[in-house]
């Protein structure tokens, strides 16, 4: 209501009045609400599942047959407007409605269409990657709190680390591991410091992170 | 030119083997000397027909660059034994790790004013030519005498000028190295006998993939990190292995070898710098002077205490 858009109790009017739709519901209830709608798509919908879990195929199901439907993983940071999503077309979407999607969705950071299988990787590596970001940051400042420095600014600090860090990769395109080299000067703190997270095996754990998310990712996709 | 070596061991074989392979230096022009006659090497020596001697002096007196490639602990009682018969147009070059440019000259200077001290680190695969040598210049050496020395070892393998601060450093990522990869080495083929083939081909198998992604490095001028990713194909075989490289903490252990090694090295070099000598070396020095006074005894090994057992078997 605040950023001005309308708002209804009716599903069937949000479907009436547009011709792209989204869905955003959680898993369970998706169901019941394709079994609603599905009198009122016509060919002239596109419809875009945001539904966590859901395939194309379940949705192609549960539709009429013809109904152009894509699927699509976004990630928190849409919010900001710095996204990470991919999406991946059913039978019926053709190029012309994943361009659309595509030019709708860049608008709220990366879009990139795939193949459906990487879409439940998306999520352990983005969707989830999220909270390892935030929980890199809080572990940055909580260091610099223990050297004495105030935990406020230690995790604006960290925040802007990450970003610049990021950014950085982004934009020069180069391999991570030679812009960590390009930090480390010979005996200098940098490489002091990495070694302590060659130790602590950090690279596996994150691994090992990005694959437990993505295999329940499968695994719920599955229920 | 004419080359000795103090020391005819596991280094002073290497470099001749290198050197006569390389066609740089003929193998009459090369003299070794040691006083345990005994050693696989000092056969291999005379093998390629390099001069061996027991006596030093006499490697010191027909040597233009000479070659300090003993043990570090040996170096101070070497320098004292040839010290007198150094002379200023000799080029000394020591390999011995942590033993410093300022103790050799030191040492030297009560014999000879200005001598020519250089110092080199470098690694067993010079003795099939893939050698990876650092050196230092000392106060009287020239740069002619450096490059004189970087001639040399660059027909045994890679060498480059570097200054003494990073020698330690360099001896515990090149110098120890090989034995590094000899490790990794024996059990990738392990790894492969493992999954079933026979011993001599995961040998061969394993030593030309680190031979051929070395090969890779040198040539390409890609990250090593990058060059990892062009062979991890999404969701295959590499990854899930390197995935295991990762758990096992497979980067820090390196890390913490070359520290080690590098620490160690400087361990030894204070050591050195305060002349203490392990009781081994102190034995051996002993016992070279019992068999030059006497070269009919027959010897006992360095640990056992008696110098004088009767027909004793060497250990």
């Amino acid at each position: 209501k605040e950023l001005g858009c309308r708002t209804t109790h009716c599903n069937l009017e949000v479907v009436h009045r547009s011709t792209l739709v989204f869905l955003a519901t959680k898993p369970h209830i998706l169901p019941g609400v394709l079994e609603e709608i599905r009198p009122a798509v016509g060919p002239h919908h596109i419809v875009v599942s945001l539904v966590a879990g859901i395939t194309i195929q379940t949705l192609q199901r549960l539709l009429p047959p013809w109904t152009k439907v894509l699927r699509i993983m976004p990630n928190l940071p849409c919010v900001v407007q710095a996204g990470a999503m991919v999406f991946s077309r059913g039978s019926n979407a053709g190029d012309e409605e994943a361009a659309l999607l595509k030019s709708l969705l860049s608008s709220c950071g990366l879009c990139e269409e795939v193949p459906e299988s990487y879409i439940d990787i998306h999520t352990g590596l983005s969707g989830s990657g999220v909270a390892y970001v935030y929980l890199f940051a809080e572990a940055l400042a909580e260091g610099a709190v223990k050297m004495g420095m105030p935990g406020a600014l230690a995790s604006r600090i960290a925040a802007q680390t990450l970003l610049g860090a990021a950014k950085m990769l982004l934009e020069t395109g180069e391999h991570p591991a030679k812009l960590r080299g390009d930090v480390c000067t010979p005996g200098g703190t940098t490489i002091y410091a990495l070694h302590q997270l060659e130790k602590g095996a950090l690279r596996a754990t994150v691994m090992d992170a990005v694959e437990a998310a993505t295999n329940r990712a499968c695994d719920m996709a599955k229920d | 030119m004419s080359v000795g070596f103090i020391g005819a061991g596991q280094l002073a074989f290497a470099l001749a083997r290198g050197f006569t392979a390389a066609g740089v230096l003929a193998a009459h022009k090369i003299m070794a000397s040691s006083p345990d006659t005994d050693l696989p090497t000092v056969s291999g020596l005379r093998k390629i027909g390099v001069n061996f001697t027991v006596s030093n002096k006499d490697t010191v007196k027909s040597s233009d660059v000479l070659f300090l490639a003993v043990k570090p602990p040996i170096i101070p009682f070497i320098l004292e034994e040839v010290g007198p018969d150094i002379e200023a147009r000799h080029i000394v070059v020591s390999c011995a790790a942590g033993v410093t440019i300022s103790s050799i000259e030191k040492k030297l200077s009560t014999f000879c004013p200005t001598p020519k001290v250089i110092r080199c680190m470098t690694n067993t695969p010079v003795i099939v030519r893939e050698g990876a040598t650092v050196y230092a210049t000392g106060t009287h050496a020239d740069v002619e005498d450096g490059k004189l020395l970087e001639q040399l070892m660059a027909s045994v393998g890679f060498c480059t000028e570097v200054e003494e601060d990073l020698i330690d450093a360099v001896t515990g990522l090149s110098g120890s190295g090989p034995a590094y990869a000899f490790t990794a080495l024996d059990a990738l083929a392990d790894g492969g006998v493992k999954m079933g083939l026979p011993r001599r081909l995961a040998v061969r198998l394993g030593a030309q993939a680190l031979l051929g992604a070395a090969k890779m490095l040198l040539e390409s001028e890609q990250h090593p990190g990058q060059l990892k990713d062009n062979v991890c194909s999404p969701g295959g075989a590499t990854i899930h292995a390197l995935h295991f490289l990762e758990s096992g903490g497979f980067r820090s252990l390196l890390i913490n070898a070359v520290e080690a090694s590098c620490i160690r090295t400087r361990e030894l070099q204070h050591l050195a710098d305060q002349e203490k000598i392990s009781p081994a070396a102190i034995k051996k020095t002993l016992l070279d002077k019992v068999k030059l006074e006497s070269p009919s005894l027959s010897v006992a090994s360095a640990s056992k205490v008696s110098l004088f057992t009767n027909k004793s078997k060497k250990n």
